[in-house]
Formats: structure tokens, C-alpha cells, sequence
């Protein structure tokens, strides 16, 4: 068997040592990092790329989750947590394995030989379970900085060939994502999908213009202008209007 | 809300009881040959219609004296009054528009307006509207009820949320489980430590399952539940978390709401200390100032996820919010509940009367008593 990298990541030190632990009677698995916290955890997959993450999903600055949709990483994790299993529903519909706190070592031996057995492979798992998430903010890494954008200062986003720009507060940022995909994470109350490239934020629209007798253009406060679709125009009048 | 012009069904009826009266009032007039039936009911139904807005201008009077405040006298001159004025202003009405239909020129329309038709119709108006105000009365009445019985189910609901939030706050699942999850690794490198924190765990447990129990205890033992619970968070933050507690002798005898400070030190934590990458200092004050309990406790927070954080639906808003009804539902608007942010620091600031005891225990006491 070839040597196995893993990175543990987790807020508590108690933690990180029990899985530590846990780990020690493997001699053919190699613990190539720890960190505490989600931006250091972003840093070290990306640098580090290990075989195999224990990752814990409820931790400040970056939840696991969002860790992993910023890194795009979709194989070798298992997500330890403390979390009740009601909030793990999600989880179980997309066969994604966790670990509850606290856990024996028979039980991280199983999630350890599960996760062996499909290392490397890409699994379609986890990318579901995010697609399938709703989000707080948006996160996006640009030019090796971290983003993390809250939902209501958003203004717009705009499809761009194979990227999406977030537009905030005068700024943006590009991210790559489908409209679509975005489109599924966000509370459909408040962002509405008004044209094929286009998705605003309902509260950032101050009124709707109509330009001629098919076509309507939803002004924002920060001035912009955005083409709404027929489509578009049947989902944002019910909430403008 | 006029209780019956607004009400569709009710209009009906008050429409169909007016039709009525003017066809008893032009059979009268009939009957007593002072006018054909054809110009009696032109005479009568309109007249009719327009002493309807009169009347349904009672509900005002009817409201302007409250139930409570009520004596006999009053009610006899101000009913009476408005019935006797109402009658008049009517009266004059019926003979402007008797007049008007004379000049119509057409030999049908028309009646004689005699005296005695004029006290007939004054009668009928005053009892008109005495039946008005009456009807009224009862209406009222009625929309009182319904309102006392919506406050009372609504404060139900609230009591029922704020013992819910009270026992979830006993049993959290998040504490528990990463306390439980330290406990086993300390286990095999601090034997000693492991078991001191599941002595403290199961104190503090112990301590909030016997305070549920009751009403009020004193802000020691409420102090004592917050410093097992901090025992126990400490030996997962280490020295991220230091508290600073400055609480007056005196004021260490005062009594309390249970449970109602240790979700304020978890706040603290989990806004607070938790996102802070170095840390932070969660301090307490309480004194007794004027008769009252006055307690602070702040702390340190990452702005940025404080604004996140009141975004999401579950966040400071709403827990604080919930302690805020729980203090109204048992000491009214004698406690106060308040909190701010200055700079990067996050206070809330609670005032509670002393030696009064909550409204609930006041009554009973009362009850027996009397």
C-alpha cells in the first residue's frame, strides 16, 4: 500500500490530538499538516494536496464546506462534526461520510478503510452536496486572496463566458461557477435570475424601466442597468409588483 | 373598524331593518290618510337611507364611553343628548325633503306634515338611535373579547418559546458533544484533566436541571452554572478565552430568572471569542444601584461576522430577543433589556427590580389572601 498524506483540520486542539491518536497505529500513513482554522486550511490543500483531509465543518473564518468550494477539492475527505445529525440530513441524502464527535477508533478505522479504497477517485458526492447547500456569503479566491462576500451586498451577478462576476459595492470579482449553479445556492426570495446572464439582488432593484413593449430593464440604486428577460420579468414582478 | 360597515353581512341586515322601518313609517302615513302610499314611501325610504348614516354614527359615541368608566348620570346625558339632537337634525331633514317633493309639482307626492306626524317621527328617531347605541354596545363588547382572548393566546405562545429556548439551552447538543469529544482525548495524556471536566460537566448539568425546577434563584448560583460551563469551554479554547468577573457582594443575593445569564456567556463565546483569532476577554459587572440589579456583560467581536451573523435568521438577534419577552412576561416594563455595539466591543445591559416579586407570584399571593 502506498503511503497516504493527510491534513487535519480543526478549531480545537483536544481534537486535532484525538485524531492524531487515532492515526498513530497506522505506519503507513503520514500526517503532513494541522491547522485550526478555514483560510489556513484553503492555503495547505492547495500547497500540499494530501491524499486525504479530516475536516471539520463548523469553524471560524471559512466553514469545511466552504473550504471546499474554494478549492474545488472533491475526493479523500471525511467531515468530522459535533453537529446533532438533524443538521446532517443533507449529508446523508448525498452519501457523504462523517464522523460524529466523539467517536471511537473502530469507527475512524471504517471511515479510514472506506476512504481508502476510493482515494483519488473524484467523487461526484461532494460537489452535490454543496450544489444542493444553500449559502451564507460567497467566497471566492482572487489573485491568492480570499473573498468572503455577506449576501446582502451583493448588487448583481453577471454571467461571463465560463465565469461568473460578483459585483459588491462598487467592487467585483470573478469566480468560476455557472450562473445555474449559483442560481441553486441562493434564497430564491432574495436573488431573482432576471435574464439568462443575470441574477439580482431584489432588495438592491429601485424600480423597472421599460425601454420598449417586449423589453424591461431593472434599474438598481447603485445606477446600473440590467436587461430582464420575458422569463426573467415573470419571476421578479411578482415580488416588485 | 366600524363593526358594521365593515362588515358585508351585517350592512345587509341593517339595510333590510331601515327598508322595513320606512315601509312601517309610510304605512302610518297611510293609514292615518296623510299621504298616498306612493308618496309615502318617497317620503319614507329616503328619509330612511339618510337616518341610517346617522345611525351608524352612534358607534361612536357608544365608543367614546368606556365600559369601565362608566356612571349612570354620564350615560343619561350623553346618550340622551345625542339621541335627542340626532331626532332633531332628522326631523328637520324629513320636513326639507317634504317640502322639496311638493315643489315637485306632482299631485301624489307629498305629505302632510302635521304635529302629529312630526312627534310620530321624532319618536321613532330617538328610539331609533337609543337601539343603535344599544346594538352598538354590544358590538363593541364583543370585538373587546375577541381582542383580550388574541393577547392572551399570543402571550402563551411566547411563555411556551421562552421555556422551549430554556430547555434547549440545558441540553445543547453542540457543547455536549465537543465536551464529550475532549473528555476522550484527554483521556490517554491528562488522565487527571479528563476527569475534572467530566466532573464539571456533569455539575453543570446537575446545576441547570435543578434551577429549571424553579422560579427564582439567587445571581450565586446563576454565577456558579456560568462558571462551570466556562470551566469546561476554557479547556477547549485555552487562552483564548479569559473572563473577568466584577460582581458586588450585595448584589450576589440578589434573585434572579434561571438560566437566563449562562445563554449570554455562551452568546459571548460563540459570536464573540470563536471568531477571534487571539481571543478575548468576556467581563461581567453587576451592582445594585436605586432598588435594581444592574448587570453588563461584553466581549470582544469580529465585526464582519457579526453582521453575517445578524443577517442569518439564528444569530444574537434572535436569542437576545427571546431573553427581552421572557423578562417582559414576568416583570412587565419593569426590567429592562438592552444591547449595543461600540467599536468592536458587544454589551448587553440588563436592569431588574429588586424584592419585587414576578407578576405570577403577586396574584397568587393575592388569590389566596382575598
Amino acid at each position: 500500500m502506498n503511503p497516504l498524506s493527510v491534513l487535519i483540520v480543526d478549531d480545537e486542539a483536544l481534537a486535532r490530538r484525538l485524531s492524531r491518536e487515532y492515526l498513530s497505529k497506522y505506519n503507513d500513513i503520514q500526517i503532513v499538516g494541522e491547522c485550526d482554522n478555514g483560510l489556513d486550511a484553503v492555503e495547505m490543500i492547495n500547497r500540499l494536496n494530501p491524499d486525504l483531509i479530516l475536516l471539520d465543518i463548523f469553524m471560524p473564518k471559512l466553514t469545511g464546506l466552504e473550504v471546499l468550494a474554494l478549492t474545488g477539492r472533491a475526493h479523500g475527505v471525511i467531515f468530522t462534526t459535533a453537529y446533532d445529525q438533524y443538521a446532517l440530513k443533507a449529508f446523508d441524502l448525498h452519501a457523504v461520510d462523517y464522523l460524529l464527535k466523539p467517536f471511537s477508533q473502530q469507527r475512524f478505522d471504517e471511515a479510514i478503510a472506506r476512504a481508502r479504497t476510493l482515494l483519488n477517485e473524484s467523487r461526484p458526492e461532494i460537489p452535490a452536496l454543496l450544489a444542493d447547500t444553500k449559502v451564507e456569503r460567497i467566497v471566492v479566491r482572487d489573485r491568492g486572496q480570499v473573498h468572503m462576500i455577506p449576501l446582502a451586498e451583493i448588487d448583481y451577478i453577471e454571467a461571463q463566458d465560463d465565469y461568473i462576476s460578483i459585483q459588491w459595492q462598487g467592487r467585483s470579482v470573478l469566480k468560476t461557477q455557472s450562473l445555474s449553479a449559483l442560481e441553486a445556492q441562493l434564497d430564491e426570495q432574495m436573488f431573482i435570475r432576471i435574464h439568462r446572464s443575470y441574477i439580482v439582488r431584489l432588495n438592491a432593484v429601485k424600480a423597472l424601466e421599460r425601454v420598449s413593449k417586449d423589453a424591461q430593464l431593472a434599474v438598481l440604486s447603485n445606477g446600473a442597468k440590467l436587461p430582464i428577460s420575458r422569463a426573467g420579468y415573470e419571476r421578479i414582478k411578482a415580488f416588485i409588483l | 373598524m366600524h363593526p358594521i360597515l365593515s362588515h358585508l353581512r351585517r350592512l345587509f341586515l341593517f339595510q333590510a331593518g331601515l327598508l322595513l322601518v320606512g315601509i312601517l313609517l309610510a304605512w302610518f302615513l297611510v293609514d292615518m290618510h296623510f299621504a298616498s302610499w306612493a308618496g309615502a314611501l318617497l317620503f319614507a325610504l329616503p328619509v330612511l337611507q339618510l337616518y341610517g348614516f346617522i345611525l351608524t354614527s352612534a358607534y361612536y359615541v357608544s365608543r367614546s364611553q368606556p365600559f369601565s368608566v362608566r356612571t349612570a348620570s354620564k350615560i343619561l346625558s350623553v346618550f340622551g343628548g345625542a339621541a335627542l339632537f340626532s331626532s332633531l337634525a332628522w326631523l328637520g331633514f324629513c320636513f326639507l325633503w317634504n317640502s322639496l317633493s311638493h315643489n315637485l309639482g306632482l299631485a301624489w307626492a307629498g305629505v302632510q306634515f302635521t304635529n302629529q306626524v312630526a312627534i310620530f317621527i321624532f319618536c321613532i328617531g330617538c328610539v331609533l338611535y337609543v337601539m343603535s347605541l344599544l346594538a352598538h354596545d354590544v358590538l363593541i363588547a364583543f370585538e373587546n373579547i375577541r381582542e383580550a382572548e388574541r393577547q392572551q393566546a399570543a402571550t402563551q405562545v411566547l411563555a411556551r418559546d421562552a421555556e422551549l429556548q430554556l430547555l434547549r439551552s440545558q441540553i445543547n447538543p453542540h457543547f455536549l458533544f465537543n465536551s464529550l469529544n475532549s473528555i476522550s482525548a484527554l483521556t490517554t495524556f491528562n488522565a487527571e484533566a479528563a476527569r475534572a471536566m467530566t466532573i464539571e460537566l456533569g455539575d453543570f448539568f446537575r446545576k441547570t436541571l435543578a434551577v429549571s425546577e424553579r422560579k427564582m434563584i439567587p445571581l450565586a448560583e446563576e454565577i456558579s452554572l456560568c462558571e462551570h460551563f466556562l470551566a469546561i469551554e476554557k479547556i477547549r479554547f485555552g487562552e483564548k478565552l479569559v473572563t473577568q468577573f466584577d460582581i458586588q457582594a450585595l448584589a450576589l443575593d440578589a434573585q434572579v430568572l434561571p438560566m437566563f445569564l449562562q445563554p449570554l456567556v455562551e452568546n459571548a463565546i460563540k459570536h464573540g471569542i470563536y471568531h477571534l483569532s487571539e481571543g478575548g476577554t468576556i467581563r461581567l459587572n453587576g451592582i445594585i444601584q436605586g432598588a435594581r440589579l444592574h448587570l453588563e456583560i461584553s466581549n470582544p467581536i469580529d465585526v464582519g461576522v457579526l453582521v453575517s451573523a445578524i443577517n442569518k435568521t439564528q444569530g444574537t438577534g434572535t436569542g437576545l430577543k427571546n431573553l427581552k419577552a421572557r423578562f417582559e412576561n414576568i416583570y412587565g416594563s419593569q426590567a429592562k433589556v438592552s444591547w449595543q455595539l461600540l467599536g468592536n466591543i458587544f454589551s448587553v445591559n440588563i436592569q431588574i427590580p429588586l424584592g419585587i416579586l414576578p407578576q405570577a407570584e403577586a396574584t397568587a399571593i393575592l388569590k389566596r389572601v382575598s
